[in-house]
């Protein structure tokens, strides 16, 4: 049935592109015709496709810190042409970068996709010295938080949990370690990171936002090699090599904080049961079958527990598992097909006996089939169609009370959910300036009993709606369906071959929401499906934007964006809303809608002694939900005006790099009460116009410094070393500023006696109100 | 979660990290409200309305009282209690009960109307029921080395069968009424929310614990909430379930520890009232009705020999 499509007169080139030193398939590396202009970028597993006229070709493969590499085909028939490319040596010369070079930015057909290798990441200054791959993509255009120390990150004008994050397709339901100062990926086990902002491709979907697509290292298949370090809060070590030469590969990777290990013998309650740490563990393993199969099984299991005693404490974790198999089914055809699991879940006890006691835990199961299929047609041609299921069960509460002796089972009901969806996208060029990619995502979901189904209330917008009728449903029932078809195009007109302008639009479906309403997200923070009541989120987003290689000594690439989105079915809450253990969540949930718009700048120079990026933001982002602000658009918790960020990275000598760090943000919004009053000997504050977000704590800015110390790569004796390893010093908020996190109002702490004013005050909180030095050793053999 | 990160916080060096500075920002002028703190209860002693007006935040003042208001609360039961102003306290109006008389009958509707400043507001209310404290207990938790060792005090009362009643427990240390922000302790049934369903039990531990004062010496170390020789005197106070979402927001809104806790804060937002202005065009007043019944206990803590877990 292929061959119908293939012309004779054409012949296919396709095969992985790997690094030679390593064996690790290279995510998005360009493979180019200069004598036609044609040209690809490989896969998310390194493999590429490109037909061709039959004849004599140069075939370019390059990759941003790899010698490029030539080779001369004669392409007269279906050629299968593996390619490794070699790492640049770390020599202090600057690179020379050919005056053809084109970035893949420029060329390709995808916007709105910032991405970080993990060197990158490892350079990057980072709180406390460990790198975080979460921390480090708030240094990208578009991207911001509520504020220092908090979980998760906000993109384009989405909120935290509009945002999907997978480890090897797995979505981790919270990426937080120690409530949202680290996150759960271990860098040591990462290979690529990438950030859809806008025209997310139809074989993505779920989350309004953004997603962050997080690759795992397949392990080195040449030979083993052993990194690790000892930093200021984790130590780490992970291992990898090959079981079978160029066939088979592992990689096993762990971390976990110590400082609880250091202060047992000076803690008490450290050794009557308090335990207080978190860890996280990964691991791949991949097996070529032959040169058209590969399979890849890899896991991430994480856990934060923190207990005060041996009764008493709580602890929260992730555990996901991805079994993938990727199959050349022929030159043109490419297909994957993953299993995946996911889960998150808490748990919390509470009481010194088991006469008084509360133990509750929660959790999220994802069960998800996601095959597709990648057509390479020709080299103007590519279809990607697909499916992707998932089964998810959720238990809010399995929770226990029990008071003087007396259990309760408070415990909430299980929900089950299907969420479905096909995709079909189609890549061509329409001219050898026009490309295009069009696609369309249908999504449906699904509840089903057993199940109960509350009819709520109207009342004023604001409050509680309480539940007047309900609905059982048997196992297995349909409770719910909703079905949205998401189109999703992109369009790049390539003005000269150094620069493109591209458009795009999205919609997307969310029928998960993650039910926070506090400032930043915690670890307690429910996802709770669509329902009756809980309609999908949907989003809609247009971008335009001008990408330009410049070419001087070194390659500098410059975007500016623009974007617009829209958004409906959002959530918020009534003031007071009950979010934990309630039967009737519905009745405190509001529904709203969004839009936020912006410019993006970004001028990155990707080679050479001095690297770096310069990002600038001018956003906004706004809510209208019925009961807040009196209806009307109010700016969000994480709106902010100005946001520019510099990152640059410096190699001083052949041991000695210096990185460097600065963010500028305008500040956040907040409200300010006008007036106070007394009622029963408390203080209240007031807004007299009952606004929200009704001024902006002052800016935020920062700058952090780190330097790098490579040990010595020759013994005393003049031999090289096999082993390397180097140091990190670092120094946070270098210049300690007190950058506020948030202002609130409080009374005075003394004990209001009657007839005594009640004192009032304004406080600023700074999380981070101080430079933090830190100091790690890595090694590698 | 804020206790978690009283615990957590200070194992990974962040709290050193932190700092909170006390700012005077400049706030927008508001006109002033109309405030009324209606809570009475059906104790045999004078019950007090105190009408003010709302003042700017940073004003460190009283509030200004208001005077010549008509005050009176009408019955479902056709009774009616007309309360009057104070002769010394301005802005304080006052009802005293004859012998054997008391403001508040079980499960009657109470209406209050205020005729203030050329307006006339209402609000409704319906008194609960409390259930009786049994017995007041002193319990020990040994200290370590960051905590001396804690006296504390616990009531015990069993919230009777039946979702929906609302408290709101007050306690007294040596006559002094707790009344700070963190001292607000609410029960909705034996639990504190309404999603807990724990109904026709006990008062569940924390609640029980929640009439000891927590202060700190100036090194920051706990004192204990009781000595030998202090007194703790216990009240629950029966709450409509709308005052109950009143104590909740005030709590929510009054009740800040500040530090790391900032990060898990909800919005500030205005807290709620059951006073409505019979004109619906005319000036809202805020503040809050509410008609409780009332059980009380107290018990002396002689020596440790009263200790119930020695």
């Amino acid at each position: 049935m292929i061959t119908g499509l293939s012309q004779p007169d054409r012949a296919t080139l396709s095969g992985y592109v790997r690094d030679a030193a390593d064996g690790e398939a290279l995510i998005g590396a360009t493979v180019f015709i200069p004598a036609t202009g044609a040209g690809t970028v490989t896969n998310a597993y390194g493999f590429y496709s490109i037909t061709l006229p039959k004849g004599f070709y140069e075939v370019r493969f390059s990759f941003v810190g790899y010698t490029d590499t030539r080779r001369n085909i004669d392409l007269n028939q279906n050629q299968r042409l593996d390619i490794e490319l070699q790492p640049e040596s770390k020599q202090l010369e600057e690179v020379v970068v050919a005056a053809d070079e084109e970035g893949v930015e420029v060329r390709g057909i995808q916007m709105s996709v910032n991405r970080l290798n993990i060197g990158t990441i490892a350079r990057m200054p980072a709180f406390l010295g460990e790198a975080d791959i979460i921390k480090s993509i708030q240094q990208l255009p578009g991207v911001t938080t509520v504020g220092e120390g908090a979980s998760g990150y906000n993109v384009r004008g989405g909120n935290v949990g509009q945002n999907l994050i997978v480890l090897d397709e797995a979505a981790v339901y919270n990426p937080s370690h120690l409530l949202g100062f680290f996150s759960v990926f271990n860098p040591d086990a990462v290979k690529d990171v990438q950030l859809y902002k806008g025209g997310i491709p139809a074989r993505y979907g779920g989350r309004l936002a953004s997603i962050l697509d997080v690759r795992m290292k397949e392990g080195n298949s040449k030979e083993f090699e052993a990194n690790g370090g000892v930093g200021t809060i984790f130590s780490r070590l992970a291992i990898e090599g090959p079981i079978v030469p160029d066939k088979s590969s592992f990689i096993f990777a762990a971390r976990r904080s110590y400082i609880d290990v250091l202060a047992r013998p000076f803690v008490d309650v450290l050794r009557d049961g308090a335990r207080l740490n978190f860890y996280d563990l990964t691991g791949k393993v991949n097996y070529r079958i032959n040169s058209r199969n590969n399979i890849f099984l890899s896991g991430y299991a994480g856990r934060d527990i923190f207990f005060f005693d041996s009764q008493q404490g709580f602890s929260w974790g992730n555990a996901t598992g991805t079994l993938r198999w990727n199959s050349i089914i022929n030159d043109r055809m490419f297909s994957n097909v993953s299993l995946i699991f996911s889960q998150y879940d808490y748990a919390l006890q509470f009481g010194e006996d088991e006469r008084d006691n509360f133990k509750w835990n929660s959790s999220i199961t994802d069960f998800t089939v996601k095959p597709s299929l990648s057509y390479f047609i020709n080299s103007n041609n590519e279809i990607t169609a697909g499916l992707e299921a998932h089964y998810y069960r959720f238990e809010p509460a399995n929770a226990v009370g029990t008071t003087n002796g007396q259990a309760v089972d408070v415990s909430i009901a299980e929900k089950y959910n299907l969420e479905t969806a096909a995709f079909v996208s189609h890549q061509l060029r329409i001219s050898p300036k026009l490309s295009a990619e069009y696609g369309l995502r249908y999504s449906m979901f699904q509840a089903f009993g057993p199940g109960v189904v509350y009819q709520y209330n109207d009342t004023v917008p604001g409050l509680r709606r309480q539940p007047v009728a309900a609905t059982s449903f048997g196992r297995g029932e349909e409770m719910v369906r909703y079905t949205n078809p998401e189109p999703r195009i992109s369009l790049q007109y390539q003005v000269n071959p150094q620069s493109s302008v591209k458009l795009s639009y999205m919609r997307a479906a969310q029928y998960l929401h993650l039910i926070s309403n506090t400032a930043a997200s915690n670890p307690l923070d429910v996802w709770t499906p669509s329902s009756p009541n809980l309609k999908p989120q949907l989003g809609d987003q247009w971008a335009v934007g001008y990408f330009r290689t410049l070419n001087r000594k070194s390659v500098y690439e410059f975007s500016a964006e623009v974007y617009y989105r829209r958004t409906y079915n959002q959530v918020d809450y009534i003031d007071g809303a009950d979010l934990l253990i309630n039967e009737y969540l519905e009745g405190d949930l509001l529904s709203g809608r969004g839009r936020a718009y912006g410019l993006e700048l970004y001028l990155q120079k990707k080679t050479g002694r001095f690297t770096g990026w310069m990002a600038y933001t001018l956003a906004r982002t706004e809510l209208q939900v019925e009961g807040i602000n009196n209806g009307a658009w109010y700016p969000t918790r994480f709106d902010q005006t100005h946001n520019f960020k510099a990152t640059a990275f410096y190699q001083l000598n052949k041991r000695w790099s210096v990185s460097g760090n600065f963010t500028f943000l305008s500040g956040t919004p907040t409200t300010f009460p006008t007036s106070r009053y007394v009622v029963q000997g408390i203080l209240i504050p007031h807004i007299a116009d009952n606004s929200r977000n009704n001024v902006r704590i002052p800016a935020f800015h920062r700058f952090d410094l780190a330097f790098r110390l490579e040990g010595r790569t020759l013994r005393k004796n003049g031999k090289e070393r096999k082993n390397t390893d180097y140091w990190i010093f670092g120094l946070y908020n270098l210049y300690a500023r007190r950058n506020p996190f948030s202002i609130y109002f409080s009374q005075g702490d003394e004990r209001a006696g009657s007839g005594a004013p009640i004192q009032s005050r304004a406080t600023q909180l700074s999380i981070i109100g101080t430079v933090v030095p830190s100091i790690s050793y890595n090694f590698h053999f | 979660m804020n206790k978690i990160l009283v615990v957590v916080a200070p194992l990974f060096g962040l709290v050193s990290t932190s700092c909170e500075s006390v700012i005077y920002p400049d706030l927008p002028e508001a006109e002033a409200q109309l405030v009324i703190d209606a809570w009475v209860n059906n104790k045999e002693e004078p019950q007090w309305i105190r009408l003010s007006k709302t003042q700017p935040y940073f004003e460190n003042t009283l509030p200004p009282p208001v005077s010549g208001a008509l005050i009176r609360i009408e019955g479902s039961d056709g009774s009616e209690y007309i309360f009057s102003e104070s002769d010394t306290l301005a802005g304080a109006y006052v009802w005293v009960p004859g012998a054997g008389e008391r403001l508040g009958m079980n499960g009657v509707i109470y209406t209050l109307t205020v005729e203030a400043e050329g307006e006339i507001y209402t609000a409704v209310t319906r008194m609960g029921r409390v259930p009786v404290i049994d017995s007041i207990t002193f319990r020990v938790e040994r200290g370590n080395q960051f905590v001396d060792d804690l006296y504390l005090a616990e009531f015990w009362a069993v919230d009777p069968v039946g979702f929906g009643d609302t408290y709101w427990i007050r306690a007294y240390k040596n006559g002094v009424l707790l009344n700070k922000p963190s001292e607000i302790i609410l029960a909705y049934d034996a639990g504190f929310s309404r999603g807990g369903r724990l109904d026709g039990v006990p008062f569940i531990a924390p609640i029980r614990r929640g009439v000891n004062p927590f202060e700190q010496d100036e090194r920051g170390r706990f004192l204990s909430p009781y000595v030998p020789g202090d007194s703790v005197y216990v009240e629950l106070h029966s709450l409509s379930e709308a005052s109950f979402d009143f104590l909740t927001l005030v709590s929510l809104q009054t009740n800040r520890p500040g530090g790391f806790s900032e990060l898990f804060a909800t919005p500030l937002s205005n807290v709620t009232t059951n006073l409505v202005n019979i004109n619906p065009n005319g000036k809202k007043a805020l503040g809050f009705f509410n008609v409780a019944a009332v059980s009380g206990s107290g018990r002396k803590f002689n020596s440790l020999d009263d200790i119930s877990n020695p």
